[in-house]
């Protein structure tokens, strides 16, 4: 256990040597949550709510969806797929450590980096920029901690099935911006799952998907109390546990075919 | 030989290149298709959902996205070699592009054709359709031209970006993030009619980036729509034509770029 606390305290470390890419991206979350709560604030003259979402659900819906990108989804990597590609893969695969723990402590260290460094300056823009509803209860904070890591898991296990389809194609790319845009539009990044059509909306909702922007974001807004937010919390456990499952069985799969080609 | 055949025999070397893998090819058409179509279904997810926006309906906002997508695409195309400005600078490529006689304008542009960036273009012709499906409009000559107008300075703003980005990289040498912002975050900005934004958002994307002049006046111009800002009503006809003016200044900050380069030696 301690050897993956160690391999994610490294990776963070080694994110945070990149400020100056950070702040960059930082800059375009800003921007992008500004030019969204500009559209949020025009499309409610028309109507002052929508599917219980008031404007101030809105703008803070904008505003946690740029803070929570970076943690959860990393707008995708290849970097498994790349140790496929030259080869890098079988040192990694006869490592003494579980290779699905090694890149789960990589990608959660890097998780945790981008909670503090883009996750709470984008929540802070945010704020001194518009409006927005932060929760009232002092729990759910502690909720909305716990779905976000569950989120950050959810999100690296789909960019890990993604990237070990390496093992069959060479076009992880390819499959990578198709999947990845699918995903996208299903954690209700784009927009609010509510949003979506009645039929559409109860697909989404009960995808894996869900539970890497939606649930967190209703957690933060505080839409679900009691029993309901324990559900939704649920739901998202029984993803995790479902996705770590396929990301083992997926693996096992490929590692049986793999042929070394020398080296 | 003239620059403009040599670029033609480079481009079409790359696009057979780019074919000899059919299923890549497809995968990544797909891929650039499907990235920017969801961002379409969430404008009529939206408009679903709220009916307008600041007095524009669902077909009025398709017609401005349309413009907006397919003069994007247009430019990237194009402009891709100098997206990769960087790293012909680090790898020490540019050095020969220098030694070689013919323009390194010329030779950077003909380095990439970003065939797969159709798929942008596709889905831009998409939502003109659904505009139009939606709205009926009764296009005049004057309409179909000032919107053919706005297509090429709107094409020609973006590329400028890309091009002044590039040259940033002479004295930078990284490729500067800020880019994205005008290019990417450019094109969500004026996908929506431009009274939305607050004074100084929108006069940085009329007045410093142009965009705003080359998309939201002749869109507003073709739909009869007043105009919320009290421009003078020769706007969206003179807007497409700041573009070149705008590409000039990008053309010189790229010819003072190169005189300021140095190699990095690698």
């Amino acid at each position: 256990m301690n050897c993956y606390v160690e391999i994610a305290r490294v990776s963070y470390r080694r994110h945070r040597a990149h400020r100056a890419a950070n702040i960059a991206g930082l800059a375009t979350n800003g921007f992008f949550g500004l030019v969204r709560s500009f559209v949020f604030l025009a499309l409610y003259r028309a109507r002052p709510e929508a599917e219980g979402y008031v404007l101030l659900d809105a703008l803070t819906y904008v505003w946690v969806t740029q803070a929570l990108i970076m943690p959860v989804m990393h707008w995708g990597w290849l970097e498994i797929a790349q140790t496929i590609r030259d080869g890098d893969v079988i040192s990694d695969l006869s490592k003494p450590v579980s290779f699905f723990g090694y890149w789960l402590s990589r990608d959660l260290g890097r998780s945790g980096y981008y909670v503090l460094y883009r996750f709470v300056p984008t929540l802070c823009i945010g704020l001194i920029l518009f409006p927005m509803r932060l929760p009232e209860h002092l729990t759910t904070w502690i909720y909305f901690t716990l779905s976000v890591l569950m989120a950050a898991v959810l999100g690296f296990c789909v960019l890990f099935l993604i990237n070990i389809t390496g093992f069959w194609t060479t076009d992880v790319r390819g499959i990578n911006s198709v999947v990845l845009t699918a995903v996208n539009f299903l954690t209700g990044f784009i927009v609010p799952l509510e949003f979506f059509p009645p039929a559409a909306r109860a697909i989404a909702e009960v995808l894996p998907f869900a539970g890497m922007i939606s649930i967190p974001i209703n957690i933060f807004l505080e839409r679900a109390t009691g029993l309901a937010m324990l559900g939704l919390l649920g739901r998202q456990a029984l993803w995790v546990c479902m996705l770590v499952l396929a990301c083992h069985v997926t693996l096992a799969a490929a590692t049986r075919r793999l042929v070394v080609q020398g080296g | 030989m003239d620059s403009l055949t040599v670029y033609w025999r480079l481009i079409s070397a790359q696009i057979r290149g780019q074919m000899q893998y059919r299923v890549s090819f497809l995968l990544q058409l797909l891929g650039s298709f499907s990235t920017v179509f969801a961002e379409l279904l969430a404008v009529l997810i939206l408009f679903r959902t709220f009916g307008e926006m600041a007095g524009w309906r669902v077909g009025e906002v398709a017609l401005l996205y349309s413009l907006v997508a397919i003069g994007f695409g247009l430019s990237e195309l194009v402009s891709e070699g100098f997206d990769d400005m960087s790293v012909l600078i680090r790898m020490g490529d540019f050095d020969r592009i220098l030694t070689r006689p013919i323009p390194a304008f010329v030779q950077v542009m003909s380095s990439q054709f970003a065939l797969r960036r159709l798929g942008r273009i596709a889905h831009g012709v998409v939502a003109l359709t659904l505009s139009h499906w939606w709205l009926r409009l009764a296009w005049s000559w004057v309409d179909v031209l000032l919107f053919l107008l706005a297509l090429a300075g709107t094409a020609v703003v973006f590329f400028s970006i890309v091009l002044i980005g590039a040259a940033i990289c002479f004295w930078t040498t990284e490729r500067t993030e800020v880019q994205n912002v005008f290019t990417y975050g450019g094109t969500e900005v004026v996908s929506y009619p431009m009274h939305i934004y607050n004074r100084w958002l929108r006069s940085v994307f009329l007045w410093v980036v142009p965009l705003g002049l080359t998309t939201y006046y002749p869109v507003l111009h073709i739909l009869q729509k007043t105009d919320p800002l009290d421009m003078p009503g020769w706007l969206p006809f003179v807007g497409p034509l700041i573009a070149p003016l705008f590409f000039g200044v990008a053309l010189l900050i790229w010819r003072t770029g190169m005189d300021h380069y140095q190699s990095t030696g690698s």
